[in-house]
């Protein structure tokens, strides 16, 4: 399960890289970060992931556009968002462009291994 | 100047403890809040992050942390890379992580920016307004403010 992680934040990207190291998640190989929207559809593009973690609020191109894009471009792709927005309605805009789950910050080391299991469960 | 009500400044506190509880399992403690009436008597520490509120809402919502504490957080999250672009990173994210969360009680139309981050307090006329609340919060042996400068859109 090749992963494409997108988040503006350094720190999360590498927490979320560390993360797929666990036993659970032995399926997923990390194929590329992004920074931003736009940063990832043009990794999408080159390199298309089967699994993308999804932060929200990002500098050029947000994760809900940019989650549009990605399921128009291919439909099975698993999209986790990860953001900190906790207002339903920008969890169910998501979840309406295509995201198959949704993960608030912050998250625990098992929040995050879990929810990503759950997105891959068949 | 700021109009917030007592239980909106309450989402701040309690998104704040919540925020060290879950990544640390250690709760920070809020010390007090308090409107700066002076609009000087904010603390600010070594590094410093700002989001800013636009929509339904305007002004800002700013964490600053000394060195130390972050460094401490970092640790707490494994995290071995504390060059001080991952420590700016750090306030930024806290400060987005914040303002985030907030919008559960003030919904989607708060909207937030990505966040700016300073070593150090941010320039001089960079989104704080005269009367913001200032909110102390200890985390184990260290001391960090949050700053909310937030009102209703007319």
């Amino acid at each position: 399960m090749k992963l494409l992680i997108v988040d503006d934040s350094n720190v999360i990207r590498q927490r979320i890289a560390r993360l797929t190291a666990d036993p659970r998640l032995a399926e997923v190989e990390i194929i590329g970060q992004a920074r931003n929207g736009a940063e990832a559809l043009d990794m999408f593009a080159r390199k298309p992931p089967d699994l993308v973690t999804m932060d929200l609020t990002m500098p050029e191109l947000g994760g809900v556009e940019c989650t549009e894009q990605m399921v128009a471009k291919k439909p099975d792709v698993l999209i986790l968002v990860v953001s900190a927005l906790s207002d339903k309605p920008t969890a169910l805009r998501a979840l309406k462009k295509g995201a198959q789950g949704f993960l608030y910050k912050p998250f625990t080391d098992d929040q995050l291994v879990t929810a990503l299991q759950e997105v891959m469960r068949p | 100047m700021s109009d917030l009500r007592e239980e909106e400044i309450k989402v701040f506190t309690d998104t704040v403890t919540h925020y060290f509880t879950q990544l640390t399992s250690e709760a920070a403690a809020v010390r007090g809040a308090y409107l700066d009436s002076s609009g000087e008597s904010t603390p600010m520490y070594d590094f410093t992050g700002q989001i800013s509120v636009s929509g339904l809402f305007r002004g800002s919502v700013t964490v600053s942390a000394p060195r130390a504490m972050i460094r401490h957080l970092l640790v707490a999250l494994h995290e071995t890379d504390h060059s001080e672009d991952n420590l700016r990173d750090t306030i930024g994210e806290l400060a987005n992580t914040l303002a985030g969360n907030a919008r559960r009680h003030f919904g989607e139309r708060m909207e937030i920016s990505v966040p700016i981050t300073a070593a150090g307090a941010l320039p001089a006329g960079t989104g704080g307004r005269e009367r913001p609340y200032v909110i102390m919060v200890n985390w184990k042996t260290y001391s960090a403010s949050l700053v909310v400068d937030i009102e209703k859109n007319d």
